[in-house]
């Protein structure tokens, strides 16, 4: 009798997934359960006892709680993680297929006689053993953070069982909407677009969460009686929080299930309930989420040019070079990743206002450092992603090395100084004792900042070109960006300037930083119309 | 003889109202052990033929029969009948090409005792076999070709449907899958439905065609039964004969305009 067709696909899943390792892939398991089992008994108790100190300062809390109290505010923490847990195993496998959504394997199984229920489970089942690996170690560590209660055997399995229910309910909810949008998405260049932007800020809600947690003090509203039931009641609408009561219970009540046992049985029980609907539920649209029917013919049309468009055509002189830069701009905004790419650092720049308060007006300077050069590299660091054919067309052209270097700094500016300019009043202005003047000041400084960050993105980016975004080229160019400038030029001065000479932040920043990202930038960039010109 | 595939007014529409209409009642029969030819300019609705005639999506109107499975009723035989190879199928690139092909023997139910046997066979005939667990990422355009048309036989349907099998390959790859295409044609006695945008592929291969545009089939026969229909000389006149192409005088008329020129 032949093999489950689901066991099959989830053979082949899993052998996709370990192509990299096809000469260990026999023992992988083994090595694999070995590891974790290793991790769960020795590695992870030795290294909770180490760090519980730090864990909980991390969490705003003091080190030096005794052992029973920090039980108890781990078993409140058990609420938002395995929250967490839910909410990152559901967005996972979406992000996973928006990054690049494929529908070109769809078409084998379609032809093939298959349910699709079976393509479904069979998907799922394929990634569980790697994802396995990800919850073995969180839920190690947390039976790791109990030990001091002595919990009895029926608990810990329990609890065990919580986890690994807990995270194949969110996985393959995950795994279904999954299927369902690349079915949706997949089909045209516009959905393909869509699910990349999708795919980036799907995870602006979970770094909201973590924020919360480690500067805006929501563990410690948790722990806090008065405060946490409002918390607790909300969290509690969702399946992830029915476990956690039954792990809060059982830290009340070590070894001692009898005394909550109906507790205990409704919200475990509710909580496999909710698995298996979510089971018979994701299996019935498992119809849908597989399909290769036309969804829509409609393709995008361009309007006629706005006045926005006619003012950078302004902007770039009017003439043909006008025109060009318009082509730019068009080619950039039309590619909902790109606009999604900032809309999440502006999202991570509110967010990192609201949870980690900036304390005087010139801490306002601080926070930009960090972060806008990140907004400059997804802006102009992707001059080369669309392929060496994007870049010949330039080349063909007379002037068009120099032309594009031009058009695409300008784009690089009218882009990214607005914005930069716009969250620098925003999070002075939340920032007290900040006048009129000082806001103009501190927003100025810091537009000429990222004016030259620009300059050295785009020269770095033709110094280094990447014709791909998984080609290591565009990321060792962002790791460039995200470490070397804020560090190279501006933490690093301010560290030894500050101790020789007794420097500020401003003083570094206007005689030190700015010069010296000007020098760097206008260096590369000369670099990289040279490279670009060479470029075969 | 043998009617293997016959459309009633298949129809495929979409849009609102079923404005767009991607196949408009097809009706046609392909004949046991021919090999016909599906031609039409791009975006004619042969691929979405295909699909209907695979059951990979389901028609507006209409019904059709393949190898006497109604492709409404009976999907799952229908799909055990038919091998695919698509316009655009996705590899996985992760695999070997012994376990790409172990992989779709498996989802056609080919018993484990006979799927190795099978899978050696097919490398060897591709020439591939030295290159058996190599990861297909690694192949060059018409080696995956070959794997694809090796997974669309690996459960050694009767009938195969190509979906311009040649429009992606070199010279060199090309004529390599048209010699297979005739092997399979004159040896195993399979029943091969091909459609191509290329007429000469078609007009070597094929015993009878069928020119679709724009959902309709309007011409239907042997090459030399369609050239004297449409009056013309050779099947590339006869093909735009019937589907309407550019005028002549017309492909220079842009350079009339003033200023026109740089």
């Amino acid at each position: 009798m032949p093999a489950p067709k689901w066991l099959q696909i989830a053979k082949n899943e899993y052998r996709i997934h370990t192509s990299r390792i096809r000469k260990i892939r026999p023992y992988f398991p083994y090595m694999a359960i070995g590891l974790l089992a290793v991790y769960v008994a020795f590695i992870a108790p030795t290294f909770v006892n180490l760090f519980i100190g730090d864990f909980f300062s991390l969490f705003g809390l003091p080190p030096s709680l005794p052992p029973e109290v920090a039980t108890a505010i781990v078993a409140a923490i058990m609420q938002i993680i395995l929250f967490m847990i839910f909410f990152y195993f559901i967005i996972l496998p979406i992000t996973y297929t928006l990054k690049e959504v494929q529908t070109g394997q769809l078409e084998i199984f379609l032809a093939a006689p298959i349910k699709p229920g079976d393509v479904l489970l069979g998907e799922f089942l394929g990634v569980v053993p790697f994802y396995t690996i990800a919850v073995a170690v969180i839920a190690g560590s947390f039976i790791a953070l109990l030990n001091p209660l002595a919990l009895d055997m029926a608990q810990m399995t329990i609890i065990i069982i919580i986890f690994a229910v807990t995270f194949l309910s969110a996985l393959w909810i995950g795994t279904v909407i999954a299927a369902t949008l690349r079915t949706r998405l997949g089909k045209t260049a516009r959905g393909k677009d869509i699910g990349r932007a999708l795919a980036l800020v799907i995870a602006l809600p979970m770094i909201a969460i973590m924020y919360a947690v480690m500067g805006g003090g929501l563990i410690q509203a948790l722990v806090d009686p008065g405060t946490s039931e409002m918390v607790r009641a909300v969290l509690g609408l969702l399946p992830s929080s029915w476990g956690a009561e039954v792990i809060v219970g059982f830290a009340l009540n070590p070894g001692n299930i009898s005394a909550i046992w109906l507790e205990t049985l409704a919200r475990f029980g509710g909580l496999i309930i909710f698995f298996l609907a979510a089971l018979g539920l994701g299996a019935k649209v498992a119809n849908r989420a597989y399909s290769l029917e036309t969804i829509t013919f409609a393709a995008s049309r361009a309007k006629p040019d706005g006045s926005f468009y006619k003012t950078v055509k302004y902007l770039g002189g009017g003439g043909p070079f006008g025109t060009l830069l318009v082509s730019v701009f068009k080619d950039y905004s039309r590619r909902l990743e790109n606009l999604s790419k900032i809309f999440y650092m502006v999202g991570i720049a509110v967010l990192m206002s609201i949870f980690f308060g900036i304390g005087d007006p010139e801490g306002a300077l601080l926070m930009p450092q960090f972060i806008l050069p990140i907004l400059a590299s997804f802006v102009v660091g992707e001059v080369t992603l669309r392929g060496k054919e994007t870049l010949f067309i330039y080349k063909k052209t007379p002037s068009g090395v120099a032309r594009l270097v031009k058009a695409r700094l300008l784009h690089g500016w009218l882009v990214v100084l607005p914005i930069t300019a716009v969250i620098i009043a925003v999070s002075s202005i939340l920032t007290p004792q900040t006048t009129f003047f000082s806001l103009l000041t501190y927003a100025g400084i810091v537009v000429l900042y990222l004016a030259a960050v620009v300059a050295f993105v785009l020269g770095l980016s033709l110094v280094n070109p990447a014709f791909s975004d998984k080609s290591g080229n565009y990321m060792i160019n962002q790791m460039i960006t995200i470490f070397a400038i804020p560090n190279g030029l501006f933490l690093i001065p301010l560290i030894v300037l500050g101790r020789a000479f007794d420097f500020g932040l401003l003083h570094v920043l206007c005689y030190v930083t700015i010069p010296l990202s000007w020098l760097v930038g206008i260096v590369f960039l000369y670099l990289g119309k040279r490279r670009l010109s060479r470029i075969e | 003889m043998k009617v293997v595939i016959r459309t009633d007014k298949l129809s495929k529409h979409y849009g609102k109202g079923g404005g767009i209409k991607a196949v408009d009642e097809l009706d046609l029969e392909v004949y046991e052990g021919e090999t016909f030819g599906l031609l039409g300019p791009n975006g004619a609705g042969k691929t979405t033929t295909v699909r209907l005639l695979n059951c990979i999506i389901k028609p507006t109107s209409g019904t059709a029969t393949v190898n006497g499975y109604d492709i409404l009723k009976k999907e799952t035989d229908v799909k055990r009948v038919t091998g695919l190879l698509a316009e655009s199928p996705g590899l996985y690139e992760k695999l070997s090409a012994n376990e790409f092909l172990e992989f779709m023997g498996a989802l056609y139910d080919v018993p484990s005792n006979i799927l190795h046997e099978r899978i050696n066979d097919l490398l060897k005939l591709f020439g591939l076999h030295e290159r058996h667990d190599q990861l297909l990422e690694g192949y060059s355009r018409g080696m995956k070709q070959k794997i694809l048309i090796a997974s669309a036989l690996i459960h050694d349907p009767p009938i195969l449907f190509f979906d311009e099998p040649t429009s992606m390959l070199d010279p060199r790859a090309a004529l390599m899958v048209k010699d297979l295409i005739k092997k399979l044609a004159d040896t195993a006695s399979k029943t091969i439905f091909i459609c191509s945008h290329i007429l000469p592929i078609v007009e070597e291969l094929c015993d009878r065609i069928g020119i679709i545009n724009q959902g309709r089939l309007i011409a239907l026969g042997t090459v030399p039964e369609i050239i004297a229909q449409t009056k013309t000389k050779t099947l590339e006149e006869a093909f735009i004969a019937v589907t309407g192409g550019v005028e002549e005088k017309e492909l220079l008329a842009w350079r009339e305009q003033k200023g026109a020129s740089a």
